[in-house]
């Protein structure tokens, strides 16, 4: 067990090296600055902001809207939502409006409908109107309330079962008037005083308001869908005057909104002959979106038989609207991501892509050409519904 | 009379363009389901029923994976149409609310095929309400279901929502008959 001189020399060595390090390391440094508490403000609007709606469907009455910036990447805020929220944006941008239901005791007791409204600049919620407790519980649709386009108007979508809607002033907060829409359901605004509401028929109810907000006439549509052979899905695609209203097996049904009354323009399909042979057909949670100035479509597709119709794009599939041909095929495996269950497209001449995936992450992708720019794993629980200004 | 005849064939005719056969039955259905009221329910599953094998010859492998007779697996052939939460991993069973819960009187009705029997049979999708949603065995199986606006056929709607408590639990199956053909 003997130790020769050089090793101690060498551990002696050591041991003095590391005192010294000791003092060199405890050198005083200067302290960090004392801080100051303060809230972050909100940055500038801009169009590659997006408001993901998280359902929150495993705790459901704790569903929350994410804010969330697609050119940093980071997370700018939260609007709470409450139970099976309906969820909006005003025309300008400025406000979020959301529909929702709490107990009083939680998870249970006394039920409050209510619309909220939420300043996007603070993103503090400035106003509510208490509705009667009739508000549509439903999965997130684009349809459960929305703005007539001078913001006049508020609409709101009742099911009790039985199918209404409710007229709200968003400048009094007050409701106006609860209208029955004979089993149509869910609120399509158009124009500053009419709303359209879809039939089990697979005709179009548009009620036309007067200028308090009370119903001064109605009229159905011609029915143009089959709901038994191929219904289209409730939420369909916003697009410019109108909506793009997709079908189970891969129909698009362009309706015009502008007028008094709706325009059906004639369905094309987005599936060729071998498509159809292979069973591509669109599907997901929200299953569309549309580009408006460069007239593009953009659809999550999978390939699947009858009731596959809530399984997520494989793929995301562009169509050229005008030409009804499709530009391009953006398979999710090649970026590592799982079926897309709800997509959207900002607005301006940059445009980015944004597809929720069924595990919750969130792709990023240049719209322009497919290029995946980020994912941002875990975007809430379950993001079913994108929207942007 | 005549003004009166005149009159009411006016209503009835404005009626019958505002309210098809179809929504009609669709109303009662939403109104008058749930497995207290089977021998209410007048909807024509038969030919729904009928067309279902045809149907299942064209889907993909996924819409046709092999049923079970695991009332806690999704696959449960009973479940063709739930989304939400299976009841028999929530402290229920396939067809009873867990303790506490409350059954929501109004539902919707599907159709859905026994393998082992080769029948099909009229299915009654219930929730159960009261309590925050289960959060366990979430299953989401859309068979012969249609978008919301056809409420009588869809699974999206939160069929608590006339409970007094209408929070949403999780979902039940109850075989309400056999689906003649």
């Amino acid at each position: 067990m003997g130790i020769s001189m050089n090793t101690m020399i060498i551990r002696a060595a050591i041991l003095s090296l590391a005192a010294c390090s000791r003092l060199l390391a405890a050198a005083p440094t200067p302290p960090l600055a004392a801080e100051r508490l303060s809230v972050a403000v909100m940055p500038p609007a801009n169009p590659h902001r997006l408001y993901v709606l998280d359902e929150a469907f495993f705790n459901e009455i704790d569903s929350r809207v994410h804010l969330f910036d697609g050119d940093t990447y980071r997370r700018l805020g939260q609007i709470d939502s409450g139970f099976t929220p309906g969820f909006n944006l005003s025309p300008d941008g400025k406000t979020s409006v959301v529909a929702t239901t709490y107990f009083a005791r939680g998870s249970r007791g006394a039920r409050t409908d209510v619309v909220e409204f939420t300043d996007n600049t603070t993103l503090k919620a400035t106003h509510e109107i208490v509705l009667p407790p009739k508000r549509a519980m439903t999965q997130p649709t684009y349809f459960s309330l929305g703005f007539s386009t001078d913001s006049r108007f508020l609409y709101v979508a009742y099911i009790t079962p039985a199918a209404s809607f409710g007229v709200l002033d968003p400048v009094k907060y007050s409701v106006i008037d609860e209208i029955d829409t004979a089993g149509c359901m869910l609120v399509i605004p158009s124009g500053p005083n009419r709303v359209s509401s879809i039939c089990e028929s697979g005709a179009l109810l548009t009620v036309t308001l007067d200028a308090q907000g009370h119903e001064a006439s109605r009229a159905f549509s011609e029915t143009f869908f089959d709901p038994d052979r191929d219904p289209v899905f409730a939420g369909a695609v916003p697009m410019t005057n109108g909506y793009a209203f997709l079908s189970f097996l891969g129909d698009v049904h362009e309706v015009d909104l502008s007028g008094a009354k709706p325009v059906f323009r004639s369905p094309w399909s987005l599936l060729g002959a071998a498509d159809k042979s292979a069973h591509w057909r669109p599907g997901g949670m929200q299953i569309g979106a549309i580009h408006r100035h460069l007239n593009r479509l953009y659809v999550p597709m999978h390939q699947g038989g009858e009731g596959t119709h809530k399984d997520g794009g494989t793929e995301i599939w562009v169509f050229d609207l005008s030409t009804h041909r499709r530009l391009a095929r953006w398979p999710m495996a090649a970026e590592k991501l799982s079926a897309v269950l709800a997509i959207q497209v900002s607005q301006d001449d940059t445009p980015l892509l944004f597809a929720a995936t069924d595990q919750s992450d969130l792709g990023v992708f240049d719209a322009l050409t497919g290029k995946l720019r980020h994912i941002e794993k875990h975007m809430g629980q379950t993001p079913w519904l994108l929207l942007n200004p | 009379m005549r003004s009166i005849d005149h009159l009411f064939e006016k209503s009835s005719r404005a009626l019958a363009q505002r309210t098809s056969r179809r929504s009609l039955l669709g109303m009662l259905g939403q109104v008058l389901t749930g497995a207290a009221l089977i021998p209410l329910l007048p909807i024509d599953r038969s030919a729904r029923a009928a067309e279902a094998p045809a149907t299942h010859a064209n889907s993909k492998p996924k819409a046709a994976k092999a049923a079970t007779d695991d009332p806690q697996s999704c696959d449960y052939w009973k479940y063709c149409a739930v989304d939400g939460f299976l009841c028999s991993c929530c402290g229920g069973s396939a067809n009873s609310c867990p303790p506490g819960t409350t059954p929501s009187p109004i539902t919707w009705i599907g159709t859905c095929h026994n393998p082992s029997d080769d029948r099909d049979y009229i299915v009654s999708y219930n929730d159960c309400c009261g309590k925050v949603s289960c959060g366990n065995c979430e299953c989401n199986r859309n068979e012969r279901e249609k978008p919301m606006y056809r409420p009588s056929r869809n699974n999206d709607l939160n069929w608590c929502m006339a409970n007094a408590d209408s929070n949403y639990h999780c979902s039940v199956s109850v075989i309400l008959g056999v689906a003649e053909k």
